[in-house]
């Protein structure tokens, strides 16, 4: 056994032995793959995975790191990202990922990426015609 | 700032180059020449071509501690970097297929399942799952 796989095994009894709290949280991250475009209704999910609501959000940043917002946030970036590529609206786009507005979406795209996400349309097209 | 570049030291660029292309499947984003047969050779993901880019530096051939690190890393299994996968046991059958040596099985732990393997080129690299 290497170095590596002794430490693997180290960590994995010290922080990945519950596996109730390992099965929440996954749930949790299923929903929100999947569910990415709804509202993030943490009552309906904290009753349906029998933990309370405050519970859950300590849950998921202990076992990823990331609140479950910052998260949902992440993936309709990178959602949004493959809609403007394949050509989606801005606006369409916006409401496809769950955003309410397209002043937030806009936002947001822009302090993820650096660019709004229509530079950003703009600049994949250019990419895509020269290639 | 921005995080542009993640350097892998390498012992031979032809020999990675290939590694990496063929068999991993990223393409060359620059490749230019750097005197004594050296190269600034970066790659990219397929995926993510606007992405942060991959030197493959040839550091252990000119600077002896960079060496010695990169082979007590090897040498206890310990991955110098990490790659997203949509799905590690998929990879792990397909990087099989063409020749390439796992030193760790793909492997569940906790919210991410992982798997280990020789580069070729002096270090390991992980590919990692999230669950």
């Amino acid at each position: 056994m290497t170095f590596y796989q002794s430490q693997l095994h180290k960590v994995k009894s010290e922080c990945y032995s519950n596996k109730e709290q390992l099965k929440t949280v996954k749930a949790l991250r299923n929903y929100l793959e999947n569910s990415y475009y709804d509202d993030l209704n943490l009552n309906t999910l904290s009753k349906k995975l029998f933990t309370s609501k405050y519970h859950l959000l300590r849950l998921f940043k202990k076992y990823y790191g990331q609140t479950p917002r910052q998260y949902l946030m992440d993936k309709r970036i990178e959602k949004s990202k493959q809609y403007l590529n394949q050509g989606m609206t801005v606006t369409d786009t916006c409401y496809a990922v769950g955003f309410e507005s397209l002043g937030s979406f806009s936002t947001l795209f822009k302090s993820r990426t650096g660019k709004s996400p229509k530079a950003y349309q703009k600049e994949q097209f250019s990419r895509k015609k020269l290639e | 700032m921005r995080v542009t570049v993640i350097s892998i030291p390498v012992r031979d660029q032809e020999v990675a180059s290939k590694f990496y292309t063929e068999k991993l499947g990223f393409i060359i984003k620059k490749d230019a020449p750097l005197g004594g047969g050296n190269r600034w050779l970066t790659l990219v993901s397929k995926e993510a071509q606007d992405g942060p880019e991959i030197l493959l530096e040839p550091a252990p051939n000119h600077f002896e501690p960079c060496k010695v690190f990169q082979n007590a890393l090897k040498d206890a299994g310990i991955p110098w970097t990490q790659f997203d996968v949509d799905n590690v046991d998929d990879e792990y059958d397909r990087l099989l297929k063409v020749g390439v040596e796992f030193s760790v099985k793909p492997t569940e732990m906790g919210t991410v399942k992982f798997a280990v393997f020789d580069d070729t080129c002096g270090n390991n690299i992980q590919i990692v799952e999230t669950l």
